[in-house]
């Protein structure tokens, strides 16, 4: 079976002439479907970019990416929006719900561009909040709910459109230690129900939960399979 | 969705709506006002009675040019070939007016002292109320006599009867013969506050002096015998005065104005007004547009996260485009509404202070709102489509 996720020869370039930036340079990456892996890296490391390019929000400069068998390098605007909106469920660091809504319409909100009747947005949202514990918060608006309660939400939203890859952009950088358990223990479960989840951050105590690591620095990847009990070894390399 | 998003900010909202609210508003409400006043001088031309025509001294061109030395030589004579040779023609009235002081007794007033002839009652289609009109013998001898307007015979006489009593016009005594049924003013002449007297007498006794023609006048109106003797009557009216004048190629030294032709230069200049003021309403409602592309242009920097998250989440820059544009045009539709209720109430409210009646027009109701809407997705499109170009990565880090 072919890899979820393949970076051939990926290259991200910023600029150019004097000022080119090297964001990502020849990255060859893979990660195989089902997979619960990190990436890490000191900052300007090109972890975000390639977090970005996984997640189809950004395009590589050169190079391919092949997402579930498919190139997405050339794929046009509309294409790539609708591989964020089947394929993959996006976790941000800052939650990003919709202030003005309830948890349940903010759930809903992915199906809406997915076409789905208003009657099954609101079955299936309801569903996912059951999911991650808030079965009973449906109604409460952002406001209402603690920082870990907000990022459940926004787990419930990320998974609502049964995609093939959750990823996670420093998911539990704004949550406490407690909060932060209960938000990577539903991240286990997903995965341990056939998600591909894929997270970034720079907390190794977070790192250390998944089953591999991908160490990015100066735009490569120095270390592909980095084993999580090994990572007091690397940490020890300064943060840039 | 989008009604979502603008009842959570609805103060934002209401303020963006407002600039719309007001263009629309104005708009409507100069219409209709444009339209009252069209309507309310239309109405009293048509209330000059129908097949109507005005034959004025002078020459067209000169008197449009603003020449001020009108000849004289319109005179009584005239009008009374006129009457006694066009055959087309039912009634003929010689008019010639002067302001003055009306005393009864102790009693004073100023009013009109409008002379004329037999055929005004005719041609101005008056009824006499009490009494008689002026007759021929009382133009042939130039007699002392007088028959009041209602109103002006209620001020002076305060309910006497006016028939045979004696009023002095600028000094001169006339006895009053009759009272003419009320009919409302005309063109702000209001013959119902005035007092006629016999033309000759008129130029004898108060103005003092005729021209050399003999007895002229201000003009001459003349009821043709149907709407479709009009043409005719014109063209025997003018055969008749240039033969009678000695006109020559120099031009006529008269013309002849029907209702029709007085209709078509009130509707033109009516018209003029209207547009002029749904222009300046116009100004309004296109700075009220430009108010809601600011208000769009600050939204969609307040929202960069928002749509930054739409995106990664599947939205394509179409759905982002339609989102905003759906909201300014909603925004604007409903300003667009309220303005026109508040348009319509002004028009009322208008209509209650002047002699103009409310005048609403369906058609200047869904141009307005057209207007608006069109103008909301005009005035959408630019911040719209900057939403929707916003790259996701840099709008969801941005704070």
């Amino acid at each position: 079976m072919s890899p979820l996720i393949q970076f051939k020869k990926v290259s991200k370039l910023y600029g150019s002439g004097n000022t080119e930036v090297r964001a990502l340079w020849d990255v060859d990456m893979s990660i195989e479907s089902g997979e619960y892996c990190s990436i890490m890296g000191p900052s300007g490391s090109g972890k975000s970019t390639a977090m970005n390019m996984i997640g189809c929000l950004d395009q590589p400069t050169s190079g391919e990416y092949l997402f579930d068998g498919q190139d997405v390098a050339q794929l046009p605007e509309n294409s790539l929006a609708n591989i964020r909106n089947r394929k993959i469920g996006f976790v941000f660091q800052q939650f990003h719900l919709l202030n003005h809504l309830t948890a349940l319409e903010n759930v809903e909100q992915p199906m809406m561009y997915a076409g789905v009747s208003s009657r099954q947005r609101r079955e299936r949202a309801a569903e996912a909040l059951e999911q991650v514990g808030l079965g009973n918060r449906i109604n409460n608006r952002p406001n209402q709910l603690s920082g870990g309660q907000q990022q459940r939400v926004a787990i419930a939203r990320a998974i609502v459109n049964k995609p093939l890859l959750i990823l996670a952009d420093e998911p539990t950088g704004a949550l406490d230690t407690q909060t932060t358990q209960d938000v990577i223990d539903i991240f286990s479960e997903l995965n341990k129900s056939g998600i591909t989840v894929v997270m970034v951050t720079h907390e190794p105590e977070v790192a250390r939960l998944t089953n591999r690591v991908v160490w990015f620095r100066d735009g490569e990847v120095l270390n592909h399979h980095l084993d999580p009990s090994e990572l007091a070894s690397v940490t020890a390399v300064p943060a840039g | 969705m989008a009604t979502k998003t603008l009842s959570a900010n609805k103060l934002r909202s209401g303020l963006t709506m407002l600039g719309i609210i007001i263009g629309n508003a104005s708009v409507i409400a100069m219409i209709g006002i444009g339209e009252g006043a069209q309507k309310y001088v239309n109405g009293q031309l048509q209330s000059l009675g129908p097949n109507v025509l005005f034959i004025v001294p002078g020459n067209r061109d000169a008197r449009q040019l603003g020449d001020i030395d009108i000849p004289r030589n319109l005179v009584v004579a005239d009008a009374e070939a006129i009457a006694s040779q066009v055959p087309s023609v039912a009634a003929v009235a010689a008019e010639k007016t002067t302001q003055g002081i009306i005393s009864y007794r102790n009693r004073n007033t100023s009013s009109s002292i409008v002379g004329t002839t037999e055929g005004f009652l005719t041609v101005r289609s008056f009824e006499v109320g009490q009494g008689r009109f002026l007759n021929d013998l009382d133009q042939k001898s130039s007699s002392l006599v007088a028959v009041m307007g209602s109103t002006l015979a209620d001020r002076l006489f305060e309910g006497q009867n006016p028939i045979g009593q004696q009023i002095r016009a600028k000094g001169i005594t006339f006895e009053i013969v009759g009272v003419l049924e009320k009919k409302g003013s005309n063109l702000g002449l209001d013959y119902d506050d005035a007092v006629m007297v016999p033309i000759t007498t008129l130029a004898s006794r108060i103005v003092g002096r005729t021209s050399p023609y003999g007895v002229d006048v201000s003009f001459v109106s003349v009821s043709a015998n149907s709407q479709a003797a009009m043409e005719t009557a014109e063209f025997q009216i003018t055969n008749l005065l240039r033969l009678r004048h000695g006109v020559t190629d120099s031009g006529d030294d008269f013309y002849i104005q029907s209702q029709d032709t007085l209709l078509n230069i009130a509707d033109t200049v009516t018209g003029a007004l209207t547009l002029m003021l749904a222009a300046i309403a116009s100004i309004s409602l296109f700075v009220g547009g430009i108010g809601i592309m600011n208000i769009m242009l600050v939204s969609v920097r307040e929202r960069t996260q928002e749509i930054g998250l739409r995106k990664a989440i599947g939205a394509t820059q179409k759905d982002i485009l339609s989102q905003f544009l759906i909201e300014a045009v909603i925004l604007s539709a409903i300003g667009g509404i309220v303005g026109t209720a508040i348009g319509v109430g002004g028009i009322f409210v208008i209509a209650a202070f002047s002699p103009f009646e409310a005048g609403v027009s369906a058609s200047a109701i869904i141009i307005a709102v057209g207007v608006s809407g069109t103008i909301g997705l005009f005035f959408g499109v630019v911040p719209a489509r900057q939403a929707a170009r916003l790259d996701p990565i840099v709008a969801l880090r941005s704070a």
